[in-house]
């Protein structure tokens, strides 16, 4: 299981947790990542960069560390 | 509160636009205050000036009137022909009484032709001098009623000055009748309310006979308040409000205006004007000053009016466009921006409303058709990420 895929997992069990807005928070991490959620399966290989980038949009939307 | 959003900044616009209308209107009405105050002190002294000469040829009637009267008067001219100064003080004495209450305080008679002064009906023990002013020289030459102001060594009047016939018809004598011009003055602030002061040049008055004359009128003698005029008379209490460092030589025609200044809380303007003699020199001035305290209020009360009102249209102006801002643009983007959003999280129903055929209709009408593309990719893309 790819580190990103594990990434998707945490945050989607953090929004079920907070009762938030789920389209609504994982749209803006996707924007803000530049990656769509949705599209982070077992096997999307662990770019750098796209890792970094959401981990930042985790820290800023939902103030996860991950 | 955004700083970077078009809603901040067009806020900012409109406080600038508010506080540049507030600067403008206070400005404007700084400068129509600061107009109309040189207007009324200007009105004040061509009604001052106005007023001084209705005055004058008032009192000249006066004058001519009264002596009309006393030249008919057999005894009078009997006695001046037979220069007998007894029978005339005897005759002129109750009279003088009554013209002093009309405010005609020099009488005198001039023998012909040498214009020595026979008797001062006003001074009895004191006669026997030649004046020798321009108005006597006038009338002397002119043997007819002259008319004017001058300035003698310890005073300013306005004197009329007419020839007497003898029974021959030949000219024995001259008749004088004056009045002080400070009287004027209380006439005026009378009539118009505002104060007067009638300021004479130094240059045409003796520093001996002004302090003489002012033992005898029991007036402090003022002479060294000055350099160039003394004050003869005024109106006003107090000398302060009454300042001027001109030269009265230099004073146009027409008057001048001064200043506005405060006291308390009164405004004043204050102007001056010339007063000429029957030579035509610039011996004194006439200074006035207008209480113009209650358009000073009116004026203030209107400005706080007009600058409450202006704050309210403005306030309520920029309400009107935020609001407006809100409902046509800001609402609708925030709308496209959830959507979109919502779309990239995942939800691929929520579809963007197109409200009405303007700008920001054409842009929800155009992201809506570009998300339903969108949304075919991303349907197409996560089944083949499935296969």
């Amino acid at each position: 299981m790819s580190q990103l895929y594990d990434m998707r997992m945490q945050i989607e069990a953090k929004i079920k947790s907070s009762g938030l807005d789920a389209m609504d928070v994982k749209g803006k991490i996707g924007l803000r990542s530049g990656k769509l959620l949705a599209f982070i399966t077992p096997t999307t290989p662990d770019d750098p960069a796209t890792v970094a980038k959401l981990k930042a949009a985790a820290k800023e939307i939902l103030n996860l560390s991950l | 509160m955004r700083w970077n959003s078009i809603r901040t900044k067009i806020l900012a616009v409109l406080i600038a636009c508010l506080i540049a209308g507030l600067a403008g209107i206070l400005a404007l009405m700084h400068y129509s205050f600061e107009r109309n105050s040189q207007v009324l002190a200007g009105e004040s002294v061509t009604g001052a000036q106005k007023l001084f000469a209705i005055l004058e040829a008032r009192e000249i009637s006066k004058m001519m009137a009264a002596s009309d009267i006393l030249l008919a008067d057999g005894q009078l001219r009997d006695a001046l022909v037979a220069r007998d100064r007894g029978r005339l003080a005897q005759l002129t004495a109750p009279l003088y009484v009554q013209l002093k209450r009309e405010g005609i305080t020099n009488w005198m008679f001039h023998t012909a032709p040498d214009m020595t002064v026979f008797l001062r009906v006003h001074n009895p023990p004191k006669f026997g001098d030649h004046l020798n002013r321009f108005l006597d020289q006038q009338v002397q030459k002119t043997q007819t009623p002259v008319t004017g102001n001058e300035l003698a060594k310890a005073g300013f009047a306005l004197r009329i000055l007419r020839p007497v016939d003898a029974a021959d018809g030949t000219v024995t004598g001259y008749v004088e009748l004056g009045e002080e011009l400070g009287q004027f003055i209380h006439t005026m602030k009378n009539q118009t309310g505002s104060d007067y002061a009638l300021l004479l040049s130094k240059k045409y008055l003796d520093r001996q006979f002004w302090a003489d004359s002012s033992a005898v009128w029991h007036r402090r003698d003022n002479w060294d308040d000055n350099p160039s005029f003394v004050i003869a008379d005024k109106t006003a209490s107090s000398d302060d409000i009454l300042r001027f460092n001109g030269d009265l030589g230099a004073i146009a025609p027409q008057g001048t205006v001064l200043e506005r200044f405060q006291r308390g809380n009164s405004v004043f303007v204050r102007g001056i004007f010339p007063i000429y003699d029957a030579a035509g020199h610039t011996v004194g001035a006439m200074f006035v000053v207008r209480d113009i305290s209650g358009f000073y209020l009116a004026m203030r009360h209107t400005q706080n009016i007009l600058v409450l009102v202006t704050i309210a249209a403005l306030v309520v102006g920029m309400v009107l466009v935020l609001v407006l801002l809100n409902r046509l643009v800001f609402r609708r983007l925030q709308q496209i921006i959830r959507v979109a959003t919502r779309l990239v999280g995942g939800d691929y129903e929520s579809q963007i409303p197109v409200t009405s055929n303007d700008e920001v209709g054409e842009l929800e009408q155009l992201f809506e058709q570009f998300r339903q593309v969108f949304v075919d990719l991303l349907r197409l893309s996560e089944k083949q990420l499935r296969a």
